[in-house]
């Protein structure tokens, strides 16, 4: 086992990983920006350094200062978290270089994994389904011919796309010229480079994603999966719960079975969540996450796996501590993140300095977070301040304790997702389960706005 | 500001940090504010907004302020990477005039020396580290008075 590890990342996740190395009994580094010295994953670490100003391309970004504090703290590992340079396959090579381990997968299934075509071509090999759709069209001539192959709609797309750029949902075979047309100038505008190709357009799919652990051993497990499907219009997730409700087993099945043979099929070692579309009995490999994930916690909460441990005992060479056998789920557990944004408008990010901050507690309630009242939210980092997970023995045991948990929740100082996420608990389509990755903005969010107007109106309308 | 009247506040406050056995300590007082760190190998790290000092129980440091001038405030040179310091010979000291730029130190960095450049000329007020020892991102190193 390592003796000290550098945790290379800031708020609840280094709080989480801080958590995870002590019980461990591993000394902790914690690295900070200055606008983050006054944060707990600094206390609570062994040691911290400042590794520069607050703009992460100067701080949780900056590779020679994290290095170099991860040697002169004599750390022999480094832990990422999510999100800075959890996939930045050259990072973990040249952590690997100077001699330190990096707590993930190889530099190289790190980069082939984030190349889409190259994952989508590794998994199509491994017999994972894919999303059926083409190479690069020549032409709109031959984006017809493949459109009619694949069947309508279709989604034509920019390989160098990114952010919805160059990219047209085609739903019938009319519209393909000029969509074809739009999305190739708008690739070419955008990123100098107009190669398109077509994929067939999966309607109203859910985001349902399976978590692995693989050790350098060649054991393999899952630990089940996860629906994300409850996303911000910006496709951001909000809410995510395990096990998937009203999946067909046969599906279940299938997704599980699929994630194991990706990950034998690429030698995957340590943690990594392979995300799919669930269309119906249908299955589309979207893409696989190389790191911990966000929502990891509703796993950990159902199957009594510390998967933070299990990332750190793998990358010192241990082999895994559970079989696929001891493995199963139980009851439920949603978590639902806790943002300093606005839902009222367009959830825009918030900074700031907080107020009174009081979190929820009891029976199968979980929070992570490294906010606390007084502290301030530095408009540098990603808007999530706390994750509230809640377990049950059913999906409404948990939804019901989510409920009583947010209620309990007092964050002032900053607009947050709380209310919000309430709002979502309570509606019946998502309490009747099973809703796409476009529902919260197609259907809910309509819903909620009208409702919120109606409200003020009446408000301002009322006599004082 | 720093100058005799910021060492003589901090210094009975480090000792009290450091005899405490404390991790960390944050004095604030209308626009003073001080704050101490313990790392791991017993030093203590001191900073305030305008300046900051480090300290151990033999380091130089806060003795040294008290030989600085009141009243003038002297220019601080802090490190802008992560790594270890290493002084240029002969190593500058408390007191010492420099004339012209100069090159105090560097600190290493995977390898990499970076150059700890002073500008013009000034007499040395305080020297904040020792020589072979890491220092983080904005860590002051000298400070120097023109």
């Amino acid at each position: 086992m390592f003796k000290k590890v550098l945790i290379a990342n800031r708020g609840e996740i280094a709080l989480r990983i801080n958590r995870a190395c002590h019980e461990l009994g591993v000394q902790t580094v914690a690295i900070f920006s200055e606008a983050d010295r006054q944060s707990q994953h600094v206390r609570f670490a062994d040691e911290a350094y400042c590794v520069g100003p607050g703009p992460v391309v100067r701080s949780y970004l900056n590779i020679p200062n994290i290095l170099s504090a991860a040697l002169i703290s004599g750390a022999d590992a480094i832990h990422p978290g999510y999100g800075f340079l959890a996939e930045n396959a050259r990072f973990a090579e040249i952590a690997r270089d100077h001699g330190l381990v990096f707590i993930g997968p190889t530099p190289s299934v790190i980069a082939s994994m984030g190349d889409k075509a190259t994952a989508r071509r590794l998994m199509a090999e491994a017999g994972v389904p894919t999303t059926p759709g083409s190479d690069i069209v020549a032409s709109a001539e031959d984006a017809r011919l493949t459109a009619d192959r694949l069947g309508y709609p279709v989604l034509l797309k920019a390989t160098a796309g990114g952010g919805g750029k160059g990219m047209r949902a085609v739903y019938e075979p009319a519209e393909l010229e000029t969509a074809f047309a739009t999305a190739q100038a708008e690739a070419e505008a955008s990123f100098k480079d107009g190669r398109m190709y077509v994929e067939k357009l999966i309607i109203q799919p859910r985001h349902i994603e399976v978590q692995v652990l693989g050790d350098e051993h060649g054991n393999v497990v899952h630990l089940g999966e996860r629906d994300c499907s409850i996303q911000k219009p910006s496709h951001q997730k909000l809410i995510e719960e395990a096990p998937a409700p009203v999946l067909p087993e046969s599906v279940r099945i299938r997704l599980h079975e699929t994630a194991i043979a990706a990950c034998r099929a690429v030698n995957y070692t340590n943690a990594g969540t392979l995300e799919f579309l669930v269309s119906g009995e249908q299955v589309y490999f979207m893409e696989m996450n190389t790191r911990i994930q966000v929502e990891h916690p509703v796993t950990e909460m159902v199957y009594g796996v510390d998967l933070v441990k299990e990332q750190v005992r793998i990358a010192a060479g241990e082999p895994l501590g559970v079989t696929q056998g001891e493995l199963s789920p139980i009851g439920h557990a949603i978590e639902v993140r806790v943002n300093a944004e606005d839902p009222d408008h367009n959830f825009a990010p918030a900074a700031g300095t907080l107020g009174r901050v009081e979190f929820p507690g009891g029976p199968g309630v979980r929070v992570d977070t490294h906010v606390y009242g007084g502290a301030s939210i530095p408009p540098y980092y990603d808007s999530m301040i706390a994750k509230i997970v809640a377990h049950g023995a059913t999906r409404e045991a948990a939804i019901v304790r989510m409920e009583r948990a947010l209620s309990e929740t007092r964050i002032e100082g900053v607009k947050t997702t709380v209310d919000f996420c309430r709002d979502v608990l309570r509606d019946p389509a998502f309490r009747a389960a099973g809703v796409g990755v476009e529902w919260l903005k197609t259907d809910f969010l309509p819903a909620y706005e009208a409702t919120r107007a109606a409200a003020r109106a009446t408000h301002a309308a009322a006599p004082v | 500001m720093f100058d005799e009247t910021i060492a003589g506040r901090v210094r009975p406050l480090a000792e009290a940090f450091r005899d405490a056995g404390l991790v960390r300590l944050t004095v604030r007082e209308d626009d003073f504010e001080v704050e101490f760190r313990r790392r791991s190998t017993g030093s203590v790290l001191a900073s305030t907004p305008a300046a900051s000092a480090v300290s151990s129980p033999n380091d130089p440091a806060l003795a040294a302020d008290e030989g600085a001038p009141a009243g003038v405030a002297p220019e601080v040179l802090t490190s802008d990477v992560v790594g270890i310091v290493r002084f240029m010979r002969p190593a500058v000291a408390d007191g010492q005039r420099l004339d012209g730029d100069r090159d105090l130190a560097f600190v290493e960095t995977l390898g990499i020396r970076n150059p700890v450049r002073f500008r013009g000329s000034g007499t040395v007020a305080a020297v904040f580290v020792t020589d072979g020892q890491p220092v983080e991102y904005g860590q002051p190193l000298f400070a120097i008075e023109r």
